[in-house]
């Protein structure tokens, strides 16, 4: 026999669990726990609200960018911000790109701007001007690609726009003429993408020449008027090419971020993540001192119970176990039900706000807020192996 | 198997409340023997008890239990002495709250490691033999005072301990149900062959013991640091 002290022995037993007991416990105070568990639902049900409204928001405004299967764009050095509104960049930049990485280079040109139908619908649209046929060019579920004409033949002379789902759901059709507003530029829609948007409006995916028209145009001017040959970033699929990003900045006077470094381009997209962050923050914040309060509170109530269960012989780490069982009990149920009411919120909210939870997201949400939650009751753990069973001698209950 | 103190010391509390209890203690307790252990309040009974039973350990001498030395255990090893080879009924304060009963018994069974699924039955035999067969589903707070007691000795004999420890069993009972208490603690130890301490002021149990051992203790009205801080 190897165990420590051996002449315990005879009635050598492996410790038994106090699990048991401890679920009784929750049963015997079951209204206590009930309340706590109610905390912690709300907080946990406020965190998933939170984060299907951080992935909601964050998809309205960067989802278009998302959809880009490009991997860095090479915007111009002087812009600082709002990059893709911002930085103007030509044709020599995208010649560079283009001997290194051939038709890995595309130009793309974003600009928001709004327009009405020929039946009369107002829309608002995330101008995406890109070369047809690039690899930018979005894959279509109905109707014809970007740049095509008429219906009749496939041609990159074709001024026919690419729209997102978002804006055919508010009734516009492949076929309809938009016309701009206040410049009268006209386009026609050919086909129909997936949602997509940019800034919390809707992308549209124009041709590159109709979109600088748009965007270099003067109100009241000739809307047949040559525009500058400019766009905002050349788009980049750097994929396993050996080229110097650095260098090449240097050489072009460009800028290249990377794509979800260009997220932060998106207007407002870092005001949103700041703000969602922060109160997602005081939420993990708030949890663990709840949960932590609490359990201070039943562990100090209950210490000549700890007590009696040392003098019974359960050992410290046992105890430690039981008190850890009891809060998982307690905040795993919680946020379990946390969760339920996110997702039912994000039910009831339907497609009128921008809130996306997938299944994902809220259990890695509400696992966090579970684990957060039972670090709060480290706190109380101390107190739980400090129960001194030789207090029985003096109990009096 | 025996339990035999020798040159036992105890001194409880600190600074003010420093208080000598025993000093070079040596104290006998045969085994299959109810050894009844009296002496006035404050004599040192529950100090004893709680020094046999592991829950305390003397500052000098050797407490044994076989040929196990409780004084040189640590802490989790004591704990493993308690759960597995002591019976200890407390002189209050021993039931948990949130327990029936029966769920008093199994909890002791757990902690021991037992498969408790089996002891229900077991355990419903052994509130029947302290005369609580038809409390089971009780809580404390739904049993009287002398209820609870007995529930506390029934659970401190569910085990079959080596050992068997109680401090005062029939403080809140009726005379008729003190001897029939006292009967039982001494079949049990009978059967079982246990070493057997009880320590009370009931001259029912110490009617019904087997021996009888004064309690040593110190009583000397005056703080033991006076005289530790000379020695
Ligand atoms: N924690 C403590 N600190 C200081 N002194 C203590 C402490 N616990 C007990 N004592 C003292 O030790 C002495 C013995 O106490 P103990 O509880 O063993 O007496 P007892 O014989 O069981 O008395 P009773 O018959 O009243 O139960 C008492 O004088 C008591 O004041
Ligand atoms: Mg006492």
């Amino acid at each position: 026999m190897s165990y420590v002290g051996d002449a315990t022995s005879p009635k050598q037993r492996s410790e038994g669990s106090t699990v048991f007991l401890a679920l009784l416990e929750i049963r015997a105070a079951r209204g206590r726990f009930l309340l706590m568990g109610s905390v912690v639902m709300l907080v946990a049900a406020l965190v998933g609200i939170v984060s299907g409204f951080t992935t909601g928001l964050g998809n309205d405004t960067v989802s278009a960018l998302r959809g880009l299967p490009a991997t860095h764009f090479a915007f111009s050095a002087d812009a600082k911000s709002d990059q893709f509104n911002r930085s103007l960049v030509d044709d020599r930049t995208l010649r560079a790109w283009r001997d290194r990485l051939g038709g890995d280079a595309a130009p793309v040109g974003v600009s928001i701007t709004r327009g009405t139908t020929d039946r009369g619908v107002d829309i608002d649209l995330a101008a995406f001007g890109i070369e047809p046929g690039s690899f930018l060019a979005p894959p279509v579920s109905s109707g014809a690609p970007v740049g095509s004409s008429g219906g009749s033949s496939v041609g990159s002379s074709g001024d026919g726009v690419v729209i997102s789902k978002k804006i055919a759901d508010k009734g516009v059709r492949v076929g309809d003429t938009v016309t701009i507003d206040r410049f009268g530029i006209t386009m026609r829609v050919a086909g129909i993408t997936g949602a997509r948007s940019y800034g919390h409006v809707p992308a549209a995916y124009l041709p590159l020449e109709l979109w600088q028209r748009i965007r270099f145009a003067v109100p009241g001017a000739d809307p047949g008027a040559e525009a500058p040959r400019q766009f905002s970033a050349v788009a980049l699929r750097t994929g396993g090419a050996d080229v110097s990003l650095a260098e090449m900045d240097a050489a072009l006077g460009t800028k290249t971020v990377s794509r979800e470094g260009a997220f932060e381009a998106a207007p407002g997209y870092s005001g949103e993540r700041i703000t969602m962050t922060s109160i997602q923050v005081f939420l993990f914040l708030i949890a663990p001192l709840v949960v932590g309060a609490f359990f201070s509170v039943w562990t100090v109530q209950r210490t000549p119970e700890l007590a009696l269960l040392r003098a019974l012989g359960a050992s410290r780490p046992r105890l430690l176990w039981h008190s850890t069982v009891q809060a998982a009990v307690v905040v795993a149920a919680g946020a379990a039900c946390g969760g339920l009411v996110a997702l039912g919120v994000g039910a009831a909210l339907g497609d009128a706000v921008p809130f996306s939870l997938p299944a994902s997201t809220l259990a890695a949400t509400m696992a966090a807020v579970a684990g957060v939650g039972l670090a709060g009751t480290a706190l109380t753990l101390r107190r739980v192996t400090s129960a001194d069973p030789l207090t029985m001698l003096g109990a009096h209950r | 198997m025996s339990l035999a103190l020798s040159n036992v010391t105890v001194t409880r509390g600190r600074n003010e409340t420093r208080t000598a209890v025993f000093a070079d203690l040596d104290a006998e307790f045969p085994a299959g023997k109810v050894t009844a252990l009296v002496g006035p309040s404050g004599s040192g009974k529950s100090t004893l008890l709680a020094v046999a039973g592991a829950l305390l350990r003397p500052d000098r001498g050797t407490v044994r239990l076989g040929d196990v030395d409780l004084a040189a255990l640590n802490d989790a090893e004591r704990a493993r002495m308690r759960r597995t080879r002591i019976g200890y009924m407390f002189q209050s304060g021993n039931l948990l709250t949130a327990l029936t009963a029966t769920e008093q018994l199994l909890a002791a069974a757990y902690i021991a490691g037992h498969r408790p699924r089996r002891e229900r039955r077991r355990a419903a035999d052994a509130l029947a033999a302290v005369g609580l067969g038809h409390r089971l589903g009780h809580r404390p707070d739904q049993l009287s005072g002398g209820e609870r007691q007995r529930v506390a000795l029934a659970r401190a004999l569910f085990l079959d301990p080596d050992l068997l420890l109680i401090d005062e069993p029939t403080a809140a009972v009726d005379r008729t149900l003190a001897a029939d208490l006292a009967d039982l603690i001494s079949e049990r130890t009978h059967a079982t062959g246990c070493v057997t301490v009880v320590a009370t002021h009931d001259p029912v149990v110490t009617a019904a013991a087997d021996t009888e051992l004064v309690c040593p203790g110190a009583l000397s009205p005056r703080p033991a640091a006076d005289t530790s801080a000379t020695g």
